[in-house]
């Protein structure tokens, strides 16, 4: 069933593509208008949005395929195509990106932005075409190329609009990063490799898949290390999860908001697009290590969030929690958990980029980010409360709002695991402490920065404004609405997930 | 006559070295000033387009040169760098007084030298091309004359490589010891000959690689470089760092593919620990660098020992001397624009800028900023550069050959690196100029410059094919079979 437009839209994905990058050229002229600037910002992201929904409109549900293909030739002699395509698990990425990138720069052009706005509006279109490519790019180098295209822009987001300790916090967010994507690059180099003899040799997933029977057991433990460990930076996993507090932290609002949005999922996506359909044995080696990480992560992220003094601090770590049953969805390896896993990134998209937009607004007002320092704000900016609420609730995954479907069918996907090492009836309820945990740190925050007396300094500071409103609006309407009907966007995620955990079985039983 | 048409572009290139002097003698300085640098590049134009209307090719001069794929590539970076060379070097000539004619001259003269290095078949061509190219260049470095600096590097870079030249020579004198002839071909089947490991073969390894290194500044060869890149006039730094550096190339290439082809068992793995050393210490140093011109000279060490890499793995076949053309080519244009970008600020004498003293470049030049991040982007490795391609490209045949730890080492070092490159971006962007900051030239023609080339390395990052293809049919020469 597909939604019908009086038109169609071909090479819409390519477009998408296109857009970010046409907007930068009046963005360089204009560069030292500000008025200007801004204008042609969100005018180009919402263009961007606009033609993102043309192409949801444009998929057809229920097919596991690739859709909307665009392949050329890109360099001939070595066989590396420009191939772009979205299916049911990239399709709603890309809907996501570019909703919270034209948020983002709406709310920045509001005012949260005072310095070098050209330069600020011409780092987040860069960054947009990073992350809109991300989720498209159908071959491994193309991939590459957008994964780390999204760095510098990011870089220089942290570190020009960045708090006081800017410089240390994109250093390490870069170092970081840089240091997985290089690994996973030797890795991409040695699937090229290995995908044929020179002269038929190929990046493109469609091939690859295909054709992956031809990788050694040796070789996937390898070649899935290389871009796990790159993923597992990206997302971040615990150990790796270090830059993640500090990038937030100092980041601009806009930046924790596509930082946590966004370039977090693209970890999470290419583990379930790339690492685990091609390298099925080298997941099923590393499976139980990533498994226990997840729950660490869930545990760890939960708890110390609990303890933080810092709004943003808390809102972060909180993130390593979330992003653990992503992995822990993925890697049980059944539809349950899968669909749960992609539902979890697209909802803490919506929400924590709702979360860190929020409580930006609450410091431009306040100045203030330690939780010790808020209070009593719920009866001044009623307005605020409310949004704040209701975001709070979903992230700590109340039924009926959106976070609570992809936790409980990771949950249920957990449960149902009965693979290496201890089955999911183990796994299950210890990750289930961490839905309690979240509920506590959560709600605790919430009572002493909403409740309570209020600051005399506070009283006189303003409730939403109304370019606020309508920043925040849409990401509330999502959460409810994923809360209440998630079934659509289930059945358009199962298929290709499906189809995605097909390839991660089959070769696994063809090759004993 | 048509051994003449076969190094044409060489003759066009001395031509218009000769030219530029002339000039000078009869217009005056003053008034030859602008002229010079478009002379030298039309010059240059001409020279690179030459074998389009007049096509040679095999070999020439009875054996002593040979037209083929591999000199057609290196005619084209030698060109290209030097060209680069005379657009951006005009600013800093006249700021500090340094006679123009006689820097375009010496540069185009190197250039000729380097470009007779892809010419040669033969021990004796190589070697004259190998001085002819070195000699110009300890005269750039020195060509400050007053200035303590450039008198120290210009000295120290002449002792260290005379006396590499001699090494070199000894190692060449047992390989002609060992065939009794000085074509590489003949050298070669006489190594096939001697067999693997042969104490004569090895003696004569071992002083080639040195003498060789020594020129591309391998470690531990590469003792000189810092203090000669540091210490000459930035322009000369910004040639001097790339073209003897693709010239050292060209060369290990051709003797280590042709001659000592044979032997390929021998060195391969030499040149893989030879590789990693290079590109971990170079990048360790350049780490603790607060001068930006001496981190540079670092990185390029570094970089010596990514092309190594490829080196090495010259067993691949021809996507390894591909790998090598294409990085040596990507590195020319991004190092010597790296090095050009300093230019900009009008620094004391030879000195390169703290990173302090580059607080704040945004702000005060938005172009050369912007040109400068993008030659240090293209050095970290980040797509979508030339940069990014050289290095993807250089592990895939580093892999083939069975160097997974040598990829793997690239790509940690490459990381490592991006802490010194970003750092300088940090102070161009991140920070707000300091009081006594350097003032900044506006220099329209060297900034302009800089910024197309930046673009250029963007665009070429993107569509690399034709470069990439021309690379692999000009490795086929260097294919060790």
């Amino acid at each position: 069933m597909t939604l019908q437009l009086p038109f169609t839209l071909d090479h819409v994905l390519t477009l998408l593509v296109v857009i970010p990058l046409v907007g930068i050229v009046p963005l360089l002229v204009f560069l030292r208008d500000e008025r200007a600037a801004k204008q042609v910002a969100i005018v180009t992201t919402f263009a961007e949005l606009v033609v993102s929904l043309v192409m949801l409109a444009q998929f057809r549900i229920g097919e596991a395929g690739f859709q909307m293909v665009d392949s050329v030739m890109w360099l001939p002699s070595l066989g590396i195509r420009y191939e772009v395509g979205v299916d049911g698990i990239s399709v709603l990425l890309v809907v996501l990106t570019t909703l919270l990138t034209f948020i983002s720069v709406l709310y920045s052009s509001g005012g949260a932005i005072k310095t070098r706005v050209g330069e600020f509006m011409l780092s987040f279109l860069l960054l947009e075409v990073g992350m809109v490519g991300v989720f498209i790019a159908l071959d491994l180098f193309l991939f590459y190329v957008f994964f780390e295209l999204m760095l510098v822009p990011m870089y220089l987001i942290i570190g020009i609009w960045g708090g006081t300790r800017r410089i240390y916090a994109t250093l390490k967010f870069v170092l970081f990063t840089l240091a997985g994507s290089l690994l996973m690059l030797v890795a991409i180099v040695a699937v090229y490799l290995a995908s044929g003899d020179a002269g038929s040799r190929t990046l493109s997933f469609t091939d690859l898949v295909a054709d992956r029977g031809r990788f050694s057991p040796d070789f996937q433990f390898w070649a899935f290390f290389g871009f796990a460990l790159a993923f597992a930076i990206k997302l971040p996993m615990v150990p790796f999860h270090t830059w993640l507090p500090d990038a937030h932290v100092e980041a601009p609002t806009a930046g924790s908001i596509v930082l946590a949005g966004i370039l977090l999922k693209a970890g999470g996506y290419g583990l379930i697009r790339f690492a685990l359909p091609l390298f099925p044995l080298g997941a099923q080696a590393w499976l139980p290590i990533i498994l226990l990480l997840s729950v660490v992560a869930i545990i760890y992220g939960a708890a110390v969030s609990t303890v933080q003094k810092d709004l943003k601090k808390l809102v972060a770590y909180s993130s390593v929690a979330h992003m653990g049953f992503v992995t822990l969805g993925l890697f049980v390896l059944n539809a349950q958990g899968g669909v749960g896993a992609v539902l979890q990134m697209l909802n803490h998209g919506v929400v924590t980029g709702a979360l860190f937009l929020l409580v930006g607004i609450q410091y431009e007002r306040t100045h203030r980010r330690l939780i010790a320092d808020l209070g009593g704000l719920a009866n001044r900016w009623p307005l605020y409360t409310t949004f704040f609420g209701i975001f709070v609730l979903a992230s700590l995954g109340l039924p009926g709002l959106n976070g609570f479907v992809g936790e409980f069918l990771v949950l249920v996907g957990t449960f149902r695991y009965q693979g290496m090492p201890v089955s999911g009836l183990i796994w299950g309820p210890i990750a289930g402490i961490g839905v309690i945990l979240a509920a506590v740190y959560l709600l605790w925050m919430f009572q002493r920065v909403m409740y309570g007396p209020v600051r005399e300094a506070y009283k006189a500071l303003p409730d939403l404004s109304a370019v606020e409103v309508i920043s925040a609006a849409p990401l509330l309407a999502l959460t409810i609405l994923l809360g209440v009907f998630p079934q659509p966007v289930i059945r358009i995620i199962e298929p290709s997930l499906e189809r995605m955990l097909a390839f991660a079985a089959q070769t696994a039983v063809a090759a004993k | 006559m048509s051994d003449l048409i076969g190094v044409l572009p060489e003759a066009i290139v001395t031509a218009t070295a000769i030219l530029v002097l002339a000039i000078d003698a009869t217009a005056g300085s003053r008034r030859a000033r602008p002229w010079l640098p478009w002379v030298t590049v039309v010059g240059l134009a001409v020279a690179l387009a030459s074998p389009v209307a007049y096509p040679s090719a095999g070999l020439a001069f009875g054996g002593f040169v040979v037209v083929d794929q591999f000199t057609a590539f290196f005619r084209l970076v030698f060109v290209v760098l030097a060209a680069f060379t005379a657009i951006v070097a005009p600013t800093y000539l006249k700021r500090e007084g340094v006679p123009d004619a006689e820097f375009h001259a010496t540069v185009l003269f190197s250039t000729v030298g380097a470009m007779t290095i892809a010419l040669s078949t033969d021990l004796i061509t190589l070697f004259v091309g190998l001085e002819l190219m070195s000699i110009p260049v300890y005269v750039l470095a020195g060509l400050q004359r007053r200035d303590r600096y450039a008198n120290e590097a210009s000295l120290k870079y002449f002792l260290l490589g005379a006396f590499s030249s001699a090494i070199l020579l000894y190692g060449f004198a047992w390989l002609f010891g060992i065939s009794g002839s000085t074509e590489l071909a003949q050298v070669a089947s006489a190594v096939g000959k001697a067999g693997l490991a042969s104490p004569e073969v090895v003696v004569a390894l071992a002083l080639v690689t040195a003498g060789l290194g020594f020129k591309a500044a391998v470690v531990p060869f590469h003792q000189w470089t810092p203090d000669a890149y540091d210490g000459a006039p930035t322009p000369s730094t910004a040639f001097m760092s790339v073209a003897p550096k693709a010239a050292a190339f060209a060369a290990i290439l051709r003797v280590m593919a042709t001659a000592l082809g044979p032997a390929q068992l021998d060195w391969a793995l030499v040149f893989a620990l030879l590789s990693v050393v290079t590109m971990t210490v170079g990048n360790v140093v350049a780490l603790a660098q607060p001068n930006v011109k001496r981190m540079l000279a670092y990185s390029s060490i570094a970089h010596t020992g990514y092309i190594l890499a490829g080196v090495a793995a010259l067993a691949a076949g021809a996507s390894a001397g591909a790998a090598v053309l294409f990085y040596v080519f990507a590195y020319g244009i991004m190092n010597l624009g790296a090095f050009a970008s300093l230019i900009l600020l009008d620094l004391e004498g030879t000195r390169g800028a703290t990173l302090d003293e580059l607080n704040g470049l945004w702000s005060r030049h938005s172009a050369g900023a912007l040109a400068f991040t993008i030659f240090l982007v293209n050095l970290t490795g980040i797509p979508p550069t030339i940069g990014f391609l050289g290095k993807f490209l250089m592990i895939q045949p580093v892999l083939d050959a069975g160097f997974a730890w040598l990829a793997v080492a690239i790509a940690l070092n490459a990381a490592l690196a991006a802490f010194y490159y970003l750092r300088v971006v940090v102070h161009m962007f991140m920070y707000d100029p300091e009081a006594k900051a350097p003032r900044v030239e506006a220099a329209r023609v060297l900034s302009f410059s800089l910024v197309v080339v930046a673009l250029l390395t963007i665009l070429l990052g993107v569509l690399p094919d034709p470069v990439y293809a021309f690379a692999l049919r000009a490795a086929e020469p260097v294919v060790i079979r």
